[in-house]
């Protein structure tokens, strides 16, 4: 039976081959069908072996997703008003981190430059990742960058979802409480 | 029933053509039977017949990428029973949003599960999303499908965001407000871009219906079709795995 090697230019000299027992004997003769990768990692058959583990996280993330919807409302104000202004008014809390920039620089920053950045520098990211290992010890600077990324992106989103108040001002009163209330208004 | 000897018993024979007819193969009792099961299946040609057990390891997958495109079938099939409900227009809006969660039986459950789901999926993708980038594993031959994964995350983000204001109560209207003055401090073409997005210069029955449209055909079309392609690269571009 032909062995048929996957080509394709994915740089494997890079990446340190794991110790592991190749296939072989009565093994290799009952896996037909199959498209045997170079280094003989071992393999499973995608159906029943994966699909079953897709079925259960779907399975669990439905009844999950049951148990809350059973438990909590999503939320619905009063009727649109355009000369009801809420105070503060908050974008959704995805895009609530730049309503946080726009707080701390100047719109055309905030608004544009540092989202056209973000997005340009997500999609050329491989591009401009010349390092073909896959390690993490051999990728220090691209892990901390990304990191640092990480960590301001979901600060600016809790800054602005738990921290902003009337006004967008900063408030601690919306998690710590009023002085002298027992629970957080 | 048994059938005489030398003769097919028939209920067994009419089984085995109904399996037959629908399934090109028997139960997946062997490896041999496993492969040829997924080579056959329309559903399951999502899936390469054998993949390396190290790449599809839940501990290394976190199942995100998966999840994310169950939260999608889940937002569409709960989408499509709100569809039934909702009228865009902002006369009725808000009253069949009132409706659903109050008279249509599980009308409540439906739209919190919408709305819940929804939430989860922009969470899903974005750690999806991180959890690729900390395993390198957008290096080639997987750069493209990387940039295929960023527009995936935009449009999920805009399937939420168009979605938020359909509801069209405070929170709906006022979001979509703050949310789309962000698009006026583009230089020059910013006001016209959020003119083109609102079809005028409030939140109003312009901006509703073209919400509506885009949360319901343009913007799933078109994740559709880059998830299609997604996944389909996920397979010829061959699995990381394996630290």
């Amino acid at each position: 039976m032909a062995t048929v090697v996957e080509g394709g230019r994915d740089p494997r000299g890079a990446v340190t081959p794991r110790p592991q027992a190749p296939i072989s004997g009565p093994e290799l003769a009952s896996t037909p069908l199959v498209i045997r990768r170079r280094e003989d990692e071992e393999t499973v058959v995608t159906f029943p072996y994966l699909v079953w583990r897709e079925f259960l996280a779907g399975l669990a993330a439905f009844v999950f997703l049951m148990l809350v919807s059973i438990q909590v409302n999503a939320p619905l104000l009063q009727r649109a008003n355009t000369s009801i202004t809420p105070n503060p008014a908050k974008a959704p809390w995805y895009f609530v981190g730049l309503q946080e920039l726009l707080e701390r620089f100047p719109p055309i920053m905030a608004g544009v430059a540092f989202p056209s950045f973000v997005i340009i520098f997500m999609i050329l990211t491989p591009y401009l990742d010349r390092n073909p290992s896959r390690r993490p010890q051999d990728r220090k600077v691209a892990i901390v960058l990304f990191t640092i990324y990480v960590c301001l992106a979901v600060a600016f989103v809790v800054i602005g979802e738990f921290f902003r108040g009337e006004a967008f001002n900063w408030d601690w009163t919306l998690i710590l409480g009023h002085p002298g209330l027992s629970s957080p208004v | 029933m048994s059938a005489p000897p030398g003769q097919a018993n028939p209920v067994r024979a009419f089984v085995a053509q109904l399996w037959g007819s629908v399934f090109r193969h028997g139960l997946p009792t062997n490896d041999k039977v496993a492969a040829r099961t997924a080579l056959t299946n329309f559903f399951l040609h999502i899936h390469p017949v054998r993949v390396k057990k190290s790449a599809v390891r839940v501990s290394y997958t976190l199942c995100l990428g998966g999840l994310s495109f169950f939260l999608f079938i889940l937002l569409t099939i709960t989408g499509l029973f709100l569809m039934f409900y909702y009228i865009p227009s902002v006369d009725s809006a808000y009253q069949n949003v009132k409706d659903l969660q109050f008279v249509a039986v599980f009308g409540d459950i439906i739209r919190n599960m919408h709305r819940w789901a929804a939430h989860a999926m922009v969470i899903t993708v974005w750690l999806h999303m991180a959890r690729v980038f900390y395993q390198g594993a957008y290096k080639p031959p997987r750069e493209f499908n990387w940039v295929i994964g960023t527009f995936l995350l935009l449009i999920t983000l805009l399937l939420s965001f168009s979605g938020y204001l359909l509801p069209w109560d405070q929170l709906a209207i006022w979001a979509i407000t703050v949310g789309t003055n962000m698009a006026k401090y583009a230089p020059i073409v910013g006001p016209y871009t959020r003119y083109l997005l609102l079809g005028g210069d409030q939140v109003a029955q312009g901006a509703l219906i073209r919400f509506y449209v885009l949360h319901v055909i343009a913007l799933p079309l078109i994740g559709f079709l880059l998830m299609v392609v997604h996944f389909w690269r996920v397979r010829k571009d061959g699995f990381t795995g394996g630290l």
